[in-house]
């Protein structure tokens, strides 16, 4: 059971993700009738590159477990397709696919709850070896691969390979999931909140293990996080979502020296300074992030933008281009679009806090 | 805490709000034992704002809940715990209920362990200003609406009617925090209230308690493990290692220079904006269990300069300028 080598060369995106759409129905009354539909994920396209780091941001409930999941196929979309390494997923190999069976091998993914994740009565060793056994790799060699991961996320094997997870603190439990996730050589890693749970101790450590254990395997990874200094030092681009949707996707240095969406630009200045002598009198934003139950039309960040207009309640923004693969959906971004800023988003106020507070 | 940690103060001492002396705090049950705060010494002044910053495990909720005597039966507490000059450990039953609420409140990270289900948001502020108070009904309706303007709750009059489920989290922190000034209170302990928040509900969060605290003059003891919300929020920090406090000083001066070998791991480990391609430093190792009460400094296993004379005992606070302070046997003392 070797890596599998890479097919459409380096230039050919890894994975391609096109219209991705994923809506829970929300059941109620007496015949559990659908009363409303969850837009958790919402036509989501976008690329990931063959060794980068693609870091995902955006507030609780804005769609990014979910976007993991049907990345992982954990669960299938409603609509929209994958392309892996050139193979659409999901589709038999006589029709040119990628069966699930095959696309899983080589996607895993690391969960935020270290705790929930590891069988509470195996040693962790049998924990990283189960997933080789299964894919064929005989007992022995895979408690070598286990105890081979097990050194290469910085926990001694002698000491800690028959170890459970209750005797393991919360750092040492995620390593053993990162090694656990990397068992079957994937190519995609996919970790969502991986650092999220960690004390900040802890969650250096895991940081430079992740880069690290990337260089020495070859890997590419999809980053989930809520925090954005975190995706700042981890990703190559980054892609921002807002209520299911891609607002803005850029190079990580596009996306946080120049941010174009405004709510790109509200959540950047949310963080907060790291220097007393700098602090804020504003938010940047007033308000929730909206339920994503019924989402508003249009710009379905309108509702908090200090700029918007009839058009963005009236239409949805096309994706403009920024150039250099920095794109946005904003209409202040299109000179077409009708807004009285259009085609010049960089003209309006810099992000910063006093600037970008609406009244209440 | 000595003298040497008080500010100078041109005028006469003003009397501390809170006044923790050698408070230890230990959870002896069949199965284990854990001595989650061993000796710590606190002052926090009238109106001022103190962030206690730590890891997981360091002792910071049960420091807080030891404030209100809000500690399960079998914790066994020691020291002394004054708050307004009156020791809360010799406080009866009717006198701490009186006591919480009118003097000290608190607020947590899910507001739904402070907030009741069952009763909309109005009625259970307005309840708890009756008790309290012996205001009349409409009197305290009045209070209410105050409450929810004060805490900038949009369209506030409606909100009154809403039961807290109705709430999205930002405005359910803020009700929690309506409920918890309700009777305004002079001290305001808050436990990781911004943790659970996104980033642009949580600076919200944090700068109308900023604001609320100035406005009412309020002592606030505000616990969080993240530098940043301290740095937006506090007057001065305590960062407790382990059950201790290992340093304290004014928020600027501990960012821009920490004494403490932990307190520079924890900002060097800290990923600030713009790190990118910097090998991230790390404190390698992971706090003691507290099975027992540490002897001797309990970094000391995870710290660089470690040497002998850390080994021989628990450091004592030193004191190299006024005002900042730190438990380690590198930093000088005046
Ligand atoms: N199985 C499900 N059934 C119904 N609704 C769901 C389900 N899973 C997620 N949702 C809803 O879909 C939306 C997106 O959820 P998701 O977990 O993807 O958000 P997220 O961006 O990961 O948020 P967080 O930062 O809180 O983890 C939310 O409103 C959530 O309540
Ligand atoms: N009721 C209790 N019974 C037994 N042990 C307890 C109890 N409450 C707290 N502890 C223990 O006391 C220690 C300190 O806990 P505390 O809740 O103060 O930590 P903390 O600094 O607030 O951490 P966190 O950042 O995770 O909230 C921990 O080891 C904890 O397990
Ligand atoms: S007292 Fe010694 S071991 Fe402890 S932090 Fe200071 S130098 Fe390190
Ligand atoms: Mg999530
Ligand atoms: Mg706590």
């Amino acid at each position: 059971m070797e890596p599998i080598l890479d097919r459409g060369g380096p230039a050919q995106p890894l994975l391609a993700v096109k219209g991705l759409v994923k809506h829970f129905p929300l059941k109620g009354g007496l015949l559990g009738r659908t009363q409303a539909v969850v837009r958790a994920v919402d036509n989501v396209e976008f690329d990931v590159l063959k060794g980068e780091t693609l870091g995902i941001v955006g507030e609780s409930g804005c769609g990014k477990s979910t976007t993991a999941r049907l990345l992982m196929r954990l669960m299938d979309p409603d609509a929209g397709s994958m392309i892996f390494d050139g193979e659409t997923v999901g589709v038999n190999e006589q029709a040119g696919g990628l069966t699930l069976r095959d696309y899983r091998r080589q996607v895993q993914m690391v969960f935020q709850d270290s705790y929930a994740s590891l069988n509470p009565r195996l040693p962790i060793e049998e924990t990283i070896a189960f997933a080789p056994r299964i894919h064929g790799l005989s007992s022995a060699d895979a408690v070598t691969r286990a105890r081979e991961l097990l050194a290469a996320v910085g926990l001694a094997p002698a000491s800690f390979a028959r170890r459970y997870p209750h005797e393991l603190s919360g750092g040492q439990r995620q390593r053993i999931n990162i090694a656990r996730a990397l068992a079957l050589r994937p190519k995609l890693v996919i970790l969502d909140e991986p650092v999220s749970a960690l004390d900040k101790s802890v969650e250096a450590q895991v940081l430079n293990l992740l880069v690290d254990l990337k260089a020495e395997f070859g890997l590419t990874y999809v980053f989930i996080s809520h925090d954005l200094n975190v995706v700042q030092y981890i990703s190559d681009r980054v892609l921002v979502m807002y209520l299911g949707e891609v607002v803005e996707m850029g190079p990580v240095g596009a996306i946080y020296d120049r941010p174009g969406h405004p709510y790109t630009r509200a959540l950047l200045d949310s963080r907060p300074s790291m220097d007393p002598a700098m602090r804020r009198t504003k938010p940047p934003l007033t308000g929730d992030p909206p339920n994503p139950v019924n989402p508003p039309s249009g710009c379905r960040f309108r509702t908090r933008c200090p700029y918007a207009e009839d058009v963005c309640a009236a239409r949805k923004p096309l994706m403009a281009d920024l150039g250099g693969g920095h794109i946005v959906s904003c209409h202040m971004a299109s000179p077409e679009s009708g807004h009285s800023l259009a085609g010049k988003l960089y003209e309006v106020p810099p992000p910063r806090a006093d600037v970008m507070g609406v009244p209440a | 805490m000595s003298a040497v940690l008080k500010p100078p103060s041109p005028t006469a001492e003003v009397q501390p709000l809170v006044k923790l002396r050698d408070l230890s705090v230990t959870f002896a049950t069949r199965d284990r034992t854990v001595h989650a705060v061993n000796g710590i010494d606190l002052d926090l002044a009238p109106g001022e704002v103190l962030c206690i910053l730590g890891e997981s495990g360091s002792g910071k909720s049960v420091t807080l809940r030891a404030l209100m005597k809000l500690l399960p039966k079998f914790a066994r507490v020691s020291g002394s715990i004054e708050v307004g000059g009156r020791d809360v450990t010799k406080m009866s039953e009717r006198q701490l209920s009186n006591f919480r609420g009118t003097e000290v409140a608190m607020i947590f990270q899910e507001p739904m362990t402070a907030l009741d289900p069952v009763f909309t948001i109005g009625r259970q502020i307005a309840e708890t200003v009756q008790r309290h108070e012996g205001l009349s009904r409409s009197a305290a309706t009045a209070r209410a609406l105050e409450l929810l303007e004060l805490v900038q709750i949009p369209s506030a009059k409606r909100r009154l009617d809403a039961y807290p489920h109705e709430l999205s989290g930002g405005l359910r922190q803020r009700a929690m925090i309506a409920v918890a000034l309700a009777c305004r209170p002079k001290l305001l302990l808050a436990d990781e209230p911004t943790t659970a928040l996104d980033a642009t509900v949580q600076i919200q969060v944090l700068l109308l308690l900023r604001e609320l605290q100035e406005r009412l003059g309020m002592g606030v003891i505000f616990v969080t493990h993240d530098l940043g919300v301290a740095g937006e929020i506090a007057d001065r920090v305590a960062v407790m290692y382990a059950g201790r406090v290992v340093e304290e000083g004014p928020v600027a001066g501990l960012m821009a220079g920490p004494l403490h070998p932990y307190t520079q791991g924890l900002l060097g480990a800290t990923v600030h904006a713009g790190m990118r391609g910097q090998r991230l430093t790390t404190i390698p190792g992971a706090p003691p269990t507290l099975d027992v009460v540490p002897t001797v400094c309990a970094f000391a296993p995870r710290c660089s300069f470690v040497h002998d004379e850390c080994l021989a005992g628990v450091p004592v606070l030193r004191s190299p300028t006024p005002g900042r302070a730190a438990r380690c046997v590198l930093v000088p003392d005046r």
